[in-house]
């Protein structure tokens, strides 16, 4: 039920924002008060609660309240970093379209249901990717995002909706073809490397809270939505019985482990370090996934969503140096220190350094990828080790002026947002099990439904 | 049978517009032949909701385009858009045919109870959708491409088990965003083009 309130909440709150988006004050109040209205909500709602809306069904599981608070918590602190820092445009109503989306599509019980609402979240942020049209080329990167999501959203619920129709006894070519598009379907939306182009072009030419609404909140739901959509579609039973699907998912993890350090270290600006870091982290956690086992899937999952809080706090950082720093002059932490510690912090929690609570997570999938084989094992390794000397290089450059040169920044939102989503990644370090745990209940209704008859 | 043939000639026609509001009113004749494919197997209730979708999405192109003659050249790209339709769909629907296993009669009017012909065409839409999204050069070709696309996707869902009302108004909700979002790239498209 509080789902299903929360959802409503969010949605009307939208409604009501858009006409006002232009009054940061009052739009950003609504924003705030209904995205705190809404994290009480689902944090206080009861484990596996459950209601019904339009032949729907909504069940706030362990892992969907977990998420759905995680990704809340980003979208509130969006909101403020909109509200006090650098005014975005139309971000208020997207902000709130997409925090009912995603609480929605975490919390639907229905394959096709979940695809159809993470498509609209999808769609949503092309309103503020869209800004100062004669002097950059964000109106091209937008409508190469809408290609992109259009694309693999309909061949996605159009494999879903002939999975679903299938007889029993098909042939098991069919349903490689089916596994085969959805796969390259969910890929297209994650930008996993070979599909990343259209990520490449918005990083250089979208505001930076929209990238970090795309990257911080979008990408980890849209992971979580895949690892639900083949839990409760059936389909995982077919998977287990064709191992193309799993070597499928598996090459497309390592290729964007491997392709997005590559491109994270030689990444000419912080905005791409992040997204690159981000695309590789996601590699990562699809390896995790693509080996069907406890471990792999909690360690992926968790890295989804930890990814996303260090992308919010890396991304909001570096548009904040990027502000601070003079024309022809590259970001450094002269101009904006505590942007530039927010910077270093979140780069931490994306490599998965201990004892933030990144680390299990990534300590989780590349343990398991060695069991798996031990080249994947040693390719996600060194895909780590290329994003920490990515992440490294980025801080040295960043600190590379003298500390007598440094000016606390008038403003400083980015440090003070990147400071509490440090503090968060550490309590999660520090207490791993309140994190952990409900994604290991997913976890094991994962592994029920790849075997659904023992 | 007879609608398969006017769904094609349709989506013909709007893959073909030069003019943005050629384009939409073509869309909506093929959405609205859709509705009536899948009619068989709908209540008047999703059948309503389904139309009403079509027309908001139609009608929201069609005041984005603001005269009548913006729009994109198509070229090459409409021949090679239909011939990429052509070849694939009799190879989705010989890979994926799940309306039923044996051969059915469908007669060139009326009702098709083995859902032959709503199968045909989502694979027909889907597959015109794709090529036109792949080619597209400008927003006008986009948005078109996208709404082809997810009126197949419609024709498909209608097939599956299950709820129908939820779904019925997700993805008209679905089509109107699209032509929602479609609009305002075709409005940001042309400010940029007009500077």
């Amino acid at each position: 039920m509080n789902a299903l309130v929360a959802v409503a909440l969010l949605g009307t709150a939208a409604l009501v924002s858009f006409p006002l988006r232009k009054r940061l004050r009052i739009a950003g109040a609504i924003s705030c008060v209904a995205i705190l209205a809404a994290t009480l909500l689902l944090a206080f709602s009861p484990a596996d609660a459950t209601a019904q809306a339009l032949e729907l069904t909504f069940r706030v599981t362990p892992l969907g309240r977990l998420a759905s608070l995680v990704l809340l918590a980003t979208l509130l602190l969006l909101v403020l970093d909109v509200w006090f820092g650098e005014p975005a445009y139309n971000f208020f109503p997207t902000a709130l379209g997409v925090g009912a989306s995603t609480v929605g599509l975490l919390s639907l019980t229905s394959p096709l249901a979940i695809y159809a609402v993470l498509l609209l979240a999808l769609l949503l942020p092309v309103g503020s990717f869209v800004f100062q049209v004669q002097r950059n080329r964000s109106v091209e990167a937008a409508l190469r995002h809408f290609a992109f999501v259009a694309l693999g959203g309909c061949l996605g619920i159009a494999s879903l909706a002939l999975a679903a129709t299938l007889p029993k006894d098909q042939p098991a070519t069919t349903f490689v073809l089916l596994l085969v598009v959805l796969v390259v379907a969910f890929a297209l939306k994650l930008a996993a490397i070979p599909f990343h182009t259209h990520a490449a072009l918005l990083v250089g030419e979208a505001p930076v809270a929209a990238l970090a609404l795309y990257f911080g909140v979008l990408v980890p739901a849209t992971f979580l939505a895949f690892a639900q959509i083949l839990t409760v579609s059936g389909l995982l039973p077919q998977v287990v019985q064709v191992q193309r699907i799993q070597d499928l998912l598996f090459g497309i993890g390592i290729v964007s482990a491997i392709g997005g350090s590559l491109l994270a270290l030689g990444a000419a600006d912080l905005r791409r370090l992040v997204v690159y870091s981000v695309i590789a982290n996601l590699g990562a956690a699809v390896v995790g996934l693509s080996t069907l086992s406890g471990p792999g899937i909690v360690g992926g999952i968790a890295i989804a969503i930890v990814t996303g809080a260090c992308a919010t706090q890396q991304l909001l950082a570096a548009g904040a140096l990027e502000r601070g720093a003079l024309p022809d002059e590259t970001a450094s932490a002269a101009r904006a220190p505590l942007a530039a510690a927010a910077f270093i912090g979140g780069g931490a929690g994306m490599i998965g350094l201990p004892p933030l609570v990144g680390f299990p997570g990534h300590f989780f999938v590349e343990l398991i990828a060695y069991a798996y084989s031990a080249a994947a094992g040693t390719a996600l390794v060194l895909a780590a080790l290329l994003l920490l000397v990515a992440q490294l290089r980025a801080g040295m450059t960043l600190f590379a002026a003298p500390v007598d040169t440094w000016q606390i920044e008038p403003r400083p939102v980015a440090g003070i947002i990147g400071g509490l989503i440090f503090a968060a990644l550490l309590l999660g370090g520090i207490l791993p099990d309140a994190f952990l745990r409900p994604i290991a209940t997913f976890a094991d209704e994962f592994i029920r439904a790849l075997r659904p008859l023992t | 049978m007879a609608l398969l043939a006017l769904i094609a000639l349709l989506t013909l026609a709007a893959n073909g517009a030069r003019q943005l509001r050629f384009a939409s009113v073509a869309f909506l004749a093929v959405a609205l032949t859709a509705t009536a494919i899948a009619s068989a197997s709908s209540t008047r209730m999703q059948l309503a909701v389904e139309a009403v979708a079509a027309l908001c999405a139609a009608g929201l192109l069609f005041v984005a385009a603001r005269d009548g003659s913006y729009g994109e050249e198509p070229g090459w790209r409409l021949w090679g858009a239909t011939i990429v339709a052509a070849a694939a769909t009799p190879a989705a629907f010989a890979s994926f045919r799940t309306a039923t296993a044996e051969a059915t009669q469908v007669p060139l009017f009326g009702a098709d109870p083995g859902g032959v012909t709503v199968q045909v065409a989502a694979f027909w839409l889907i597959s015109s959708g794709i090529a036109i999204l792949l080619t597209a050069r400008s927003a006008v070709r986009m948005s078109v491409g996208a709404l082809l696309m997810i009126t197949g996707v419609q024709l498909l869902v209608r097939l599956a088990t299950g709820p129908q009302l939820a779904p019925t108004l997700l993805f008209s909700w679905l089509e109107v965003l699209i032509a929602l979002v479609g609009a305002f790239l075709v409005i940001n498209e042309r400010v940029v083009r007009e500077a």
